[in-house]
């Protein structure tokens, strides 16, 4: 089984660099860890970076899950092939790119390209926000999945997700204690649904909706709260296309032995328990 | 200052216990304070529609009668308290005058004295104001724990004040020449706004948490109800909040999670008359001035 620790980085194509920096720096409130002619690395927490622009195809988007160590690495790449799933050993190189010390990439059932990394680079330098949105680090991303039964299978039997709550037959699953780290969304391709970044406080929360709504963003869902984590959140569109959630508040799965998923039926209170609607997202499932 | 003052060991009053509300139309802004906004409708008598939100006998009446019908209720200590109130306003000018019986009643308390402060508004000054033995049943889940506190509109706000030192009440916070008045351990049970004119600005109900202030946002967008400002934050005393308008011009607020003074004394904080010292969240009054940061 490939035992996944945590998610690592969000790496995404982008025709217009310029406008992701103006975003994630004036919006989002990322810090610029580094930045070129081709590439945008930016940080969210004590790690080197969590999301990585790359010029190119918006629809080039992939996620990066961190393994204990290379031996782990070579025995995912051998449960992956033995399974028909193609395995790209990482070159030298493309690890540097990724500030990996090793990493594999294949692709999950539904097409969603993943990576698998070996150490992470961490900053010693603290993480210094470009603007005072309040986030401790990048968190969980929204997968999506175009058959969530076949996916749930293959992120908890072949991996080592455990699903903590299901809306519907979308599962959100963990890696670790926190509440979810994959959280599958029904599309009909594969994509990133959306990337959390978790933030201090609930006031975070609210002054980023006033903010960003100030600033004519999209705001798609929220200000919520999610019965099943028990997350405060706001979702909001960025470039491209893509969403991405502020949250706070995630539960912990307290006792990994006996926590049984609970099941939620598929309706808004499900997602938003105090009534929030989703505009310009589609909810999952849907 | 007599010799019962100096010797008294409790405060001068206890609480504000109710606010009576002269309205043009009784039964629409009835529909409201109970359908939308989820207080209890107990009493409907001497031509005034009661309400409930904790485990006080009413906490808000509707009525038409504007000679009468609109007033504060102050609860006070005692009896040698509400007397010890009643010279004191006597020396410094206000209008004090004793009641009746009848008018007592009305009040669902044992005695009172009906005060006026510079501006005109009317506070009740009374004692024993009735409780329920029943728990309070609300019509829907807004969640909603007790009458906490009141705005109100000050003309002379100087002169208010003292009307309110008088009582015993001391200022914790300004914004601008806005006076957050306290009277227990919570930061604020009165807010004094500058304004044109007198009048009860809002009721404040808190209620059990942050989600009940959402949820609450979402239910009056849902039908429509027009949001004063909120959700929001307000700096000085932490409570978040959300202010909400009925018909007739009757503003009633949740609120939630205001900060508690401690035990060491502190000179009141002087914050500036801007929109993040109102709401540290970025939220802005439409329509009322007094909640508005003049720009």
């Amino acid at each position: 089984m490939i035992q996944l620790k945590d998610v690592s980085y969000v790496r995404l194509g982008s025709p217009d660099l310029e406008q992701a920096e103006n975003f994630a720096t004036t919006c989002l409130g990322l810090q610029i860890a580094e930045r070129d002619k081709k590439s945008l690395y930016l940080r969210s927490d004590e790690r080197a970076h969590t999301l990585c622009y790359s010029e190119g195809d918006p629809s080039d988007q992939t996620v990066g899950f961190e393994v204990e160590n290379e031996a782990s690495l070579q025995d995912a790449a051998s449960t992956l092939e033995s399974l028909g799933h193609a395995v790209h050993a990482g070159k030298a190189q493309e690890a540097e790119q990724r500030k990996v010390k090793a990493f594999i990439g294949f692709r999950d059932p539904t097409g969603n390209h993943i990576e698998l990394v070996v150490r992470p680079e961490r900053n010693g330098r603290r993480y210094f926000a470009s603007r005072d949105a309040g986030i401790t680090g990048f968190s969980h991303i929204g997968l999506n999945s175009t058959d969530p039964l076949r996916d749930e299978k293959f992120w908890t039997h072949v991996c080592n997700a455990r699903v903590s709550d299901r809306i519907g037959d979308i599962p959100l699953m963990r890696v670790n204690a926190i509440h979810h780290t994959i959280a599958l969304v029904r599309a009909p391709q594969s994509g990133i649904q959306h990337i959390n970044h978790q933030v201090e406080t609930n006031d975070d929360v609210l002054r980023s909706y006033y903010f960003l709504n100030e600033r004519r963003v999209p705001i798609v869902f929220g200000p919520g709260r999610h019965p099943t984590s028990g997350a405060r959140f706001l979702y909001f569109r960025g470039p491209d296309g893509m969403i991405f959630e502020y949250s706070v508040g995630v539960d912990e799965i307290e006792d990994e032995a006996t926590h049984r998923p609970r099941q939620y039926g598929f309706e808004p209170t499900s997602f938003c328990m105090w009534g929030s609607k989703p505009a310009g997202m589609a909810l999952p499932n849907k | 200052m007599s010799e019962s003052a100096k010797n008294r060991t409790t405060p001068l009053i206890a609480s504000v216990c109710y606010v009576r509300y002269a309205v043009s139309e009784p039964l629409a802004c009835a529909r409201f304070v109970s359908d939308i906004f989820g207080l209890q409708q107990v009493a409907d008598r001497d031509g005034e529609l009661a309400f409930r939100s904790d485990d006080r006998y009413r906490t808000v009446s509707l009525s038409n009668d504007q000679g009468d019908g609109a007033s504060i209720g102050v609860e006070v200590w005692d009896e040698a308290a509400l007397q010890e109130i009643g010279e004191r306003l006597h020396e410094h000018g206000f209008a004090v005058r004793t009641t009746n019986a009848d008018k007592c009643r009305r009040r669902y308390v044992y005695s009172a004295l009906l005060a006026e402060d510079a501006s005109g508004n009317r506070i009740d000054l009374v004692t024993r104001p009735a409780r329920s033995g029943r728990r309070y049943f609300p019509p829907r889940d807004a969640g909603i724990v007790r009458f906490q506190g009141i705005g109100l509109r000050s003309t002379d706000h100087v002169r208010d004040l003292a009307f309110w030192r008088l009582l015993g009440t001391e200022v914790t916070d300004w914004v601008g020449d806005i006076a957050y008045l306290r009277i227990d351990n919570l930061h604020h049970r009165i807010a004094l706004y500058p304004s044109r004119r007198n009048g009860l600005l809002y009721a404040a109900f808190e209620v059990e948490a942050l989600d009940q202030i959402m949820q609450n946002s979402y239910f009056m967008q849902e039908n429509q109800v027009k949001i004063v400002q909120g959700p929001g934050r307000q700096s000085a005393s932490r409570q978040t909040f959300l202010h909400v308008e009925g018909p007739d011009g009757l503003i009633l607020s949740y609120v939630n999670g205001i900060a508690e003074v401690g035990e060491k004394p502190r000179p009141p904080r002087q914050f500036p008359l801007t929109a993040t010292s109102l709401c540290n969240w970025g939220s802005e009054c439409k329509g009322v001035p007094e909640l508005s940061a003049r720009t």
